[in-house]
């Protein structure tokens, strides 16, 4: 089903591709209706689960639905063994939808006969490859409603920031770039930035293995790195920050992410240069919070020869690091849908092929960007420990001038201030509160807290026609 | 004999005459400043640390303010004093929750904490080694350098308020002094400039000095180390006697300027400047004289605005032919430098001064004060010098 689901919203996101470079906006919204009919025989339960896909808005308008019927065909060809057509959506689910989006431009419906459908697994997997498609399609919102087996839920993919990125060839992405990383105690309330940054890096062009060009995969094939890094500490110069985690993501030219362990990536960690970047180890890892589906995550573990008892006081924020790998293709003699999806899949198909084709190049790619993260990450170490070295001189040096002041009124007004009752208590108090005032210095920045259009989707007005 | 010295020092004899005059307006102002106690000292640095309880009791940064030693904005002339810091100035904001200033909060508030300790004994730290050293070889992690503790005692003086012999800090002393001069340092060691071959090491402690006994005519400021130590090989003083020379080596350290001023305050005789006859040196002349913007706030105990410029003039090089490979064609730097110095509120109350920079300006070259041995070898000590001071060759 996952497979068939990626068709159908590879067809639609080539679509919307085409109409992206006619300037025309990439909003709006995408339903996903999953039910299921259940027979109930004496030896197994069987489940057919009815997909139809839905989607209205902004990025879709103009599309003619007969106008795709060469590619509907193909389609549905390679998403055998699925039924055509199957029983048709429940038109109140439709109607609600279209109420919020305007008329429908692209519906579809297909049946599956598949008893994994009809787990919870199936649903969290399900759930999780959305999640990822939003991360790089956060103007689209997904609503996915399922009735299996009398069980109904609803769950909405929309996005709280986001943020347009330009790609080379003017290609535009709006990614998620929330963070719902909760702010430290130290925080205070609205000081906390709540969105990523992401940076765009290096455009790479890949070289096509001879083997797929054999499969007839040609034209120019480029990957677009862009990084986003969580949380943002930016307003915080003096906080030192530990990169813990790093996960990869794949999309290919269709803005669909790719399914799937890669064993490429899996193994990019052993030939990463941990020395060169200041890092103990980078090691393949299963993150059990994993909110993505389809990349690979590695722990970050630091130099074991830093000293653990100033680590411990100093405070420290973990981030992780999203590494996208915006794949790209360019074939001028390819431009008919149908083509552009074959091409997609034989990418999808050889892409382990391609990707240990160009492995020296992608190392370093994932090197140098990992070099950038850390640079930062070094810095504001240096810089805390700055911070550090001169508090104690700072303190030391009051404290000796309040113990041997023969001053009582500048004694008392020390203590008094500090609401303490002792010398002793005084520095403690001292220290804690310099401290806190130096590593948690707050300097607004505006690309942090700007309510520009980062916030608010995209005010796009439905149209009224009908498909 | 005495005819003839009466005779050389009769233009020296009647310079000093006229500065007499001058001193009797000047003086009881300047004795009317007052020596702040020690109490007063250490009250304010106290208001220094309740003030950083204070920002740190709201959870606020602690802020340390300084005035901005650096900027000709916070400075005013007056030609009894010279170069002042102005009433009110400009600071400096020294955080300490920003790493690129934290460090000099720190070092600040280092050397306040060794001050009031200090104060509080009322001692000085050392008889012999400078107590600047001392503060920098204990902290040397802390500071980087020497030039940075001499630095900041002047940045906490100038905030405090105090001059900074008050402060009991005693910094390095760099020059030498020679000749008609006996005094005695504060741990009572007794000082006697005569001798004719070596030098005395200006003091540390130049407050402490007392029982100051000299029959100079006049003295001499030198440039540089290596004309001070001509000099010297000539037996200039013992030749040109009584007179006091002293030298801070190129730009002058505060003690070299303090002793200059003692000598003055002192003794009301003529004080002559020897520099070379460039920029650099007219400018090493000018903080003698009038002060320098860093140093602005203690100017009353540092400037001496009676100093007479005696050599060497831009009008020597024409007037004695020095000979033109001795001449030196003046940089681009010189001629900035030269523009700055005539722009300077003090020289336009000197019109001779600038009639020489402005002679420079014109033949676009400088000399230093050893051309004149392509004169003559001995040609400073045995004729330039004696035929300036016998026929008042200064301006």
């Amino acid at each position: 089903m996952l497979k068939e689901m990626q068709q159908v919203l590879r067809l639609i996101m080539l679509m919307g591709k085409q109409r992206q470079k006619l300037g025309l906006r990439t909003g709006g919204g995408l339903l996903l209706l999953l039910w299921t009919d259940t027979e109930v025989s004496t030896q197994k339960l069987n489940c057919t689960v009815n997909c139809t896909v839905a989607a209205a808005g902004p990025w879709c308008a103009g599309i003619q639905m007969e106008a795709l019927q060469p590619a509907l065909v193909r389609l549905k060809e390679s998403m055998c063994p699925c039924v055509w057509p199957c029983n048709e959506p429940d038109p109140e689910e439709l109607s609600a939808f279209t109420d919020l989006y305007g008329s429908l431009r692209f519906l579809l419906s297909f049946q599956v006969k598949d008893t994994r459908h009809c787990t919870s697994e199936w649903q969290a997997h399900l759930e999780a490859f959305l999640r990822t498609f939003t991360l790089a399609n956060a103007g689209i919102q997904i609503h996915l409603k399922l009735k299996i087996n009398q069980e109904a839920s609803l769950r909405e993919f929309s996005v709280k920031v986001k943020r347009r990125v330009a790609l080379a060839d003017q290609l535009l992405l709006t990614l998620d770039v929330t963070c719902s990383a909760p702010p430290p105690c130290c925080v205070k309330k609205g000081c906390w930035c709540v969105r990523g940054h992401p940076a765009i890096g290096g455009r790479l062009p890949l070289s096509i293995p001879p083997q797929t060009m054999e499969q007839g995969l040609f034209g120019d094939l480029s990957v677009q790195v862009v990084t986003l890094l969580t949380p943002c500490l930016l307003p915080y110069p003096n906080v030192a920050t530990e990169l813990t985690h790093i996960q990869v993501l794949v999309y290919n030219p269709s803005n669909i992410p790719v399914t799937g362990p890669s064993g490429f990536f899996q193994k990019l960690p052993a030939v990463l240069d941990c020395q060169e970047l200041g890092l103990y180890r980078v090691y393949c890892s299963s993150f059990k919070d994993l909110v993505y589906s389809g990349g690979t995550v590695y722990t970050v573990e630091k130099d074991s020869w830093d000293d653990p008892e100033q680590e411990s006081s100093l405070p420290t924020v973990q981030q992780s690091l999203l590494l996208f790998f915006f794949l790209q293709h360019s074939d001028p003699f390819t431009s008919q849908l149908t083509d552009l999806m074959a091409t997609e899949m034989l990418i999808e198909l050889h892409l382990e092929d391609i990707l240990n084709n160009n492995r020296q190049a992608l190392v370093a790619a994932v090197q140098t960007e990992l070099r950038n993260t850390l640079k930062s990450q070094n810095h504001r170490k240096k810089q805390q420990e700055k911070l550090h070295a001169a508090a104690e001189v700072i303190l030391g040096s009051s404290m000796s001038i309040v113990s041997s002041s023969s001053n009582m009124d500048f004694r008392n007004a020390c203590l008094s201030r500090m609401k303490v009752h002792d010398t002793h208590e005084l520095a403690a108090s001292l220290r804690e509160s310099l401290w806190r005032v130096t590593s948690w210095k707050f300097v607004p920045k505006a690309k942090c807290f700007s309510t520009k259009m980062e916030v608010h989707p995209e005010n796009d007005e439905p149209t009224t026609a009908e498909i | 004999m005495e005819s003839r010295a009466a005779h050389f020092c009769s233009e020296i004899d009647k310079l000093h005459a006229k500065l007499l005059i001058n001193v009797g307006v000047t003086t009881d102002w300047q004795r009317a400043e007052k020596e702040i106690n020690h109490q007063e000292i250490l009250n304010r640095i106290e208001s220094i640390i309740l003030e950083i309880v204070t920002s740190l009791s709201k959870a606020e940064a602690p802020v340390l303010a300084l005035p901005n030693r650096s900027s000709w904005a916070n400075i005013s002339f007056d030609s009894a004093i010279g170069l002042q810091m102005s009433s009110r100035q400009s600071v400096t904001t020294i955080r300490a929750d920003c790493p690129s200033s934290v460090t000099k909060f720190a070092q600040i508030l280092k050397i306040l904490s060794v001050i009031y300790r200090l104060v509080q004994s009322n001692s000085y730290a050392t008889k012999s080694v400078c107590l600047h050293r001392d503060i920098y070889y204990n902290n040397t992690k802390l500071f980087g350098s020497q030039k940075a503790v001499d630095s900041i005692v002047d940045d906490i003086s100038c905030m405090l308020k105090v001059p900074r012999r008050s402060l009991h800090v005693l910094a390095t002393s760099k020059g030498l002094i020679s000749g008609d001069l006996c005094y005695m340092e504060e741990d009572g060691t007794r000082i006697d400039c005569h001798s004719s071959s070596t030098a005395v090491s200006v003091s540390s402690n130049i407050s402490g000095i007392k029982n100051i006994v000299s029959s100079a005519k006049f003295v001499m400021i030198i440039e540089k180390d290596a004309t001070f130590q001509r000099l010297l090989d000539d037996d200039f003083c013992t030749k040109i006697s009584p007179c006091i020379i002293i030298t801070g080596k190129g730009v002058p350290d505060v003690n070299s300027r303090l002793m200059v001023k003692r000598l003055w305050d002192e003794l009301h005789i003529p004080i002559f400047a020897l520099v070379d006859a460039d920029p650099h040196g007219i400018e090493i002349m000018c903080i003698y004289k009038y002060g320098s913007v860093a140093m602005s706030f203690e100017a009353h105990s540092l400037t001496v605005p009676s100093v007479m410029w005696l050599g060497l003039l831009p009008s020597d090089l024409q007037r004695l032919r020095v000979p033109k490979d001795a001449l030196i064609p003046l940089t681009k730097r010189d001629e900035s430098k030269l523009c700055s110095l005539l722009e300077r509120p003090y020289l336009t109350s000197q019109p001779e001064w600038q009639k020489e920079m402005k002679l420079m300006q014109q033949s676009k070259v400088k000399a230093e004060i050893q051309s004149l041995t392509a004169i003559a070898p001995d040609f400073l000590t045995q004729i330039y010098l004696p035929n300036k001071l016998r026929y008042g060759g200064w301006i």
